[in-house]
């Protein structure tokens, strides 16, 4: 009895598996929708798919949130406005929490079904799935990473200034300003890994330029307590210190300077503030002589595009903090809605159409106080970089000194050297 | 609890369901053997249905597999904690790269390769993570239980150092690039091979190649654990002077199982390196010698099966979870406030740990057990009671 009921099922398998599979190459190639539009994945004839891979849940928690949410508002008034190309957007988001096997998970599982995403924390794991990028999947990503090594790809592309130029910015306006001079030495306090190391390549090449010696402190993302770094700084008699670390690092940095009375100025890059510093015991101190470089104007800036943002930001979660992420995840994602309209102007929602598309964006972003041009995926989209300095009484803590410049060191400099 | 002394007691018992000769009538009519039959098959079918997400969602469960089986024989069998599993699998993993790699610059690091074949560098790579548990040995040899745990801690902190730093070995921060597998002349790498009108791309190739490496290691280990040095390494458990004193050489089995384990985390590491197709060092850290923990605890201590579907456990929930977010009560799509998938899963498994150690000692696999068995044989509702065994704890 039991025999011949297994039999059966044995059998109703072995047919199953002889039928059809729905993977089967049939209906992969790229369509031809209503009105003549070529569409490719995550494109159908009512709705546009955008994947996000973030991190709410790790170690970039609250800048994932910030950017997540401020794409989501995007998405929100793009649909409200008609949408791109008589089509909804749709965002797909995955949190990784900073996990390799949940990202590339989260991106294999993504890549099928859309178009291309819209923000993707983590340059280890773009740097993981670039191969399967350029090779087979050819969507657009943009990674909210500005780190040199990211560059090259024509479809990941980095939106603002990578880190070595941003840090190249940050010693011009030191010297700018004459805090520091020929001959003077200067410390530069980095994080292991690509963000660090990205930005001392370009403190070396300013130091060069600039007739500068930079002396070297390299810390771990897990180092919270700078006291031996800024005894050692102190000890070599630096001029002014730069920062290429976390929030933390940089909070600890100035505050331990400023109670053993080391007083230089301190600098650092879009990632070393975060507006919660200022509410620390090294608010006081962060608001004395910190700097803080950017390739967007900061959300607390009375300018029309931050002003308008951070209003309508503030409406939709009344809840959350406003940070640099919110303008960084706005821009990203309307920059991606903007190379969408101009693969619809020419009928072609593929990735290839996509991809197209962006490389033709020249002069954008002027709203968030940087002009960035993306016709060349080997060079960062801007070289400029705004100025920043904490301030208590802006939302998102900062308002700006020095609008977008570039440095002349900056200019001549090639990335990824 | 494991398989073997939960089985001593029921020898008779074990005869009768299956385990002894038996003639091939017998076979045929236990759906035991049909069970298998059909679960080898859709096995084998899988990768021509499945998305990619899901096949190598599969890919990272079978990778856990062989990882948490090679550590079931040490910490479930022999009683030896482990917290280093993460640093033998990085091993094995970047073991691979380097083995396989050709020396290159990448992002301004010169990374050193060998260049081997890389079938070749896979075998080298398990080998080398062997070798580096036989440097530990002694003093695996030497320590017992918790104190083995925490010694092995070091080794994580070693590990990760050395990965974030050696950089031209490892490509420090963003890790390297693994090169694909060949194996004479066909290679699992992303240019598609259509079959029976399903293309093939890395995972589809990889997935009958990790089957087969969990084939083999699952019946390697099972071999191991119920002969002879199995009984050895159980008797090392429940009482290390008892089994000193029936000749069993405690330091040398002990240092034994260690490089056997270090092997299989090898194995795991360079399925894992093939699968991510790079290694990133974040990923070797302490949270996942935790993971492993966690699955042999739920999946059952001591057993091969047990192994096997905490791997299969823990691995897979968190994809579940994020990929049906949209649909399951309480959980909310992330970006919405509430509780995130992945935060769910980790509640999950948390409960589940704590669950399985309250009132399932023996683990999912033995609840399987006990469901397919009881009614067969009245001798085996006794055996729950075999979990008390002071081995456990030590």
């Amino acid at each position: 009895m039991k025999l011949r009921v297994l039999t059966a099922v044995v059998a109703a398998l072995a047919v199953t598996l002889v039928g059809c599979s729905g993977k089967a190459t049939e209906g992969k190639a790229d369509g031809e929708g209503e009105g003549g539009i070529k569409t490719g994945p995550g494109v159908s004839s009512s709705t546009i798919s955008l994947g996000v891979l973030t991190d709410m849940t790790g170690v970039y928690a609250s800048l994932g949130k910030s950017v997540t949410q401020a794409q989501q508002l995007w998405v929100k008034q793009t649909n409200d406005a008609g949408g791109i190309c008589d089509r909804k957007i749709e965002l797909t988001v995955r949190d990784h929490g900073y996990d390799p096997q949940k990202a590339i998970a989260a991106y294999t599982e993504l890549v099928p079904d859309v178009a291309g995403f819209a923000q993707f924390i983590g340059s280890p794991f773009v740097a993981a799935v670039e191969q399967r990028i350029d090779g087979q999947d050819k969507g657009l990503v943009l990674p909210q990473a500005w780190s040199a090594n990211l560059l090259g790809s024509p479809y990941i592309r980095v939106i603002g200034a990578t880190y070595d130029v941003e840090t190249i910015n940050l010693i011009d306006y030191l010297l700018a300003e004459k805090r520091i001079a020929k001959g003077d030495k200067i410390g530069h306090v980095y994080f292991e890994g690509d963000y660090g190391e990205n930005a001392l390549v370009g403190s070396k090449h300013a130091a060069k330029e600039a007739g500068l010696t930079v002396v070297e402190q390299k810390i771990k993302p897990t180092d919270n307590d700078m006291t031996a770094q800024v005894a050692a700084l102190k000890q070599a008699g630096v001029k002014a210190v730069i920062v290429s670390a976390g929030p933390r690092q940089a909070a600890s940095l100035v505050g331990v300077a400023a109670a053993t009375g080391f007083n230089v100025p301190v600098v650092g890059n879009n990632s070393a503030f975060a507006p919660q510093l200022l509410k620390t015991q090294a608010g006081p101190a962060l608001l004395k002589d910190y700097y803080v470089a950017s390739s967007t104007l900061p959300i607390g800036d009375p300018g029309d595009g931050p002003a308008k943002l951070a209003k309508e930001y503030a409406a939709q979660y009344p809840k959350d903090v406003l940070d640099n992420g919110v303008v960084a995840g706005y821009t990203a994602a309307s920059l991606f809605g903007e190379a969408l309209t101009k693969a619809c102007d020419d009928k072609d929602l593929t990735r290839e159409g996509i991809d197209k598309a962006l490389l033709t964006i020249k002069g954008y972003g002027t709203e968030f106080g940087v002009t960035h041009d993306f016709s060349d995926p080997k060079a960062p989209s801007t070289r400029e970089s705004v100025i920043m300095k904490p301030d208590a009484g802006a939302a998102g803590g900062l308002k700006v000194v020095r609008p977008a410049e570039v440095a002349p060191a900056a200019e001549s400099f090639t990335t990824g050297s | 609890m494991s398989d073997t002394t939960a089985e001593t007691p029921a020898v008779p018992a074990t005869s009768v369901r299956g385990g002894g000769p038996e003639s091939l009538t017998d076979r045929l009519r236990s759906p035991r053997t049909y069970a298998v039959l059909i679960g080898s098959l859709l096995l084998l079918a899988l990768p021509f249905y499945l998305d990619r997400f899901w096949l190598q969602a599969g890919l990272f469960a079978m990778a856990a597999a062989i990882g948490a089986i090679g550590l079931n024989m040490l910490t479930g069998a022999t009683g030896q904690l482990s917290m280093g599993h993460a640093f033998f699998l990085a091993v094995g993993a970047y073991g691979y790269c380097v083995l396989a790699g050709e020396s290159s610059t990448e992002n301004g690091h010169t990374l050193n390769g060998l260049g081997l074949p890389t079938w070749l560098a896979a075998i080298l790579a398990v080998l080398l993570a062997g070798a580096a548990g036989g440097i530990f040995s002694p003093i695996a040899g030497r320590l017992r239980g918790a104190y083995l745990g925490i010694a092995t801690l070091a080794l994580i902190f070693i590990g990760q150092h050395i990965l974030f730093n050696a950089g031209s070995l490892t490509g420090g921060y963003n890790g390297r690039a693994v090169p694909p597998l060949s194996v004479f002349g066909f290679t699992f790498d992303d240019s598609e091979l259509v079959v029976a009108a399903v293309p093939f791309g890395s995972s589809e190739k990889l997935w009958y190649a990790g089957l087969l490496a969990l084939l083999l290691s699952a019946l390697f280990a099972r071999g191991v654990l119920r002969g002879r040095p199995g009984r050895a390494m159980n008797a090392i458990r429940d009482h290390r002077i008892a089994a000193g004193v029936m000749g069993v050489p405690v330091a040398r089995y002990r240092a034994g199982v260690f490089v056997l384990s270090s092997m299989y985390a090898g194995l795991a590491g360079v399925l894992l390196a093939l699968v991510f197709q790079r290694t990133v060092p974040e990923y070797f850290g302490m949270i996942l010698s935790l993971e492993y923990l966690a699955m042999i605890v739920i999946g059952g201590l001591g057993s091969v099966a047990g192994a096997v579907i905490g791997a299969a456990f823990v691995s897979l929930l968190p994809q579940v979870f994020t990929h049906y977010s949209d649909s399951l009560p309480l959980v909310s799509a992330p970006g919405t406030g509430g509780l995130a998938p992945g935060e769910a899963s980790r509640y999950l498994y948390g409960a589940a740990v704590v669950a399985v150690v309250l009132f399932l000692p023996g683990g999912l696999a033995r609840l399987g057990l006990a469901r397919t068995k009881k009614p067969k044989n009245p001798a085996v509702p006794k055996q729950p009671a075999a979990p008390k065994n002071p081995g456990e704890k030590s």
